[in-house]
């Protein structure tokens, strides 16, 4: 695998949507290519940055109390 | 509203999805009044229709589907309206730090502060933002996502990735304004 092809596939390593030999074949570049590891790492920060600013807001008690009371 | 034993337990187990459609409508509203009712409405619907959803599948995947119809119709009138999906060329965020001698994760990203990323993912257009918040914030599989939007597992991987690039030159410009980088005139966009 080259740098092109393993940037291709980046999106879906970090989404964890590849097959697994497609997997070994990334990580084997990965642990040979210190430009696709570090580029790895900061999409990997960035998605988990995204997921932790984002997930923290819950539905309020009181609207789930209300929806709970009109559902069921 | 549930008549039966089967849809009280239907809707209990629709309700422990909320945290997932509030957060969504949260993000595609941008109003927490307008999300509960958004939410609201999706919970009544998808107990009238309860005789469509599949068991075995995926309850979370089907719940989105009805809340971001609802959305769509009610909120932007048209699909057709405000879906722009403009792309700001092949901006990689990583690339340009590292261009302009920054170190991307310690110097940037560490730095941002998380109302700083929700608002840039709240300023995505709504198609890009909703792709967004199924796969990254609630880690749902491109196949659930393309579920949830009614749209082939590549539009949710064309989309995702147009929507990355977008956030990532959102972020890249909050970083400038706020003084975390110096910020260059752009080569790319």
């Amino acid at each position: 695998m080259n740098c092109p092809d393993c940037k291709e596939k980046l999106d879906r390593y970090v989404d964890r949507e590849l097959s697994s030999s497609e997997v070994v074949e990334v990580q084997l570049h990965l642990e040979a290519c210190p430009d696709c590891s570090d580029q790895y790492d900061f999409q990997a920060h960035l998605k988990r940055l995204v997921k932790n600013s984002c997930d923290c807001d819950h539905a309020p008690v009181a609207f789930r109390e209300k929806l709970r009371q009109i559902l069921t | 509203m549930a008549e039966s034993p089967a849809q009280t337990a239907f809707a209990e187990e629709a309700l422990t999805h909320l945290d997932t459609l509030y957060r969504g409508a949260l993000r595609l509203t941008r109003d927490p009044d307008q999300a509960q009712d958004l939410v609201q409405e999706a919970y009544l619907r998808a107990l009238r229709y309860q005789h469509s959803y599949q068991t075995g599948t995926n309850m979370k995947a089907w719940l989105f589907a009805i809340m971001r119809n609802l959305f769509w119709d009610r909120f932007k009138g048209s699909r057709k309206e405000d879906v722009s999906l403009d792309d700001v060329g092949e901006f990689v965020l990583y690339d340009k730090l590292r261009d302009e001698g920054a170190k991307p994760e310690a110097d940037v990203l560490d730095k941002l502060a998380a109302s700083e990323v929700v608002e840039a993912v709240e300023k995505l257009p709504p198609l890009h933002r909703e792709v967004v918040l199924l796969v990254d914030v609630e880690g749902f599989s491109y196949k659930d996502a393309a579920q949830a939007l009614g749209v082939p597992i590549g539009t949710v991987m064309s989309r995702l990735h147009r929507a990355r690039q977008q956030l990532q030159k959102g972020l890249y410009d909050y970083a400038v304004e706020s003084g975390i980088v110096r910020g260059s005139t752009s080569k790319q966009q």
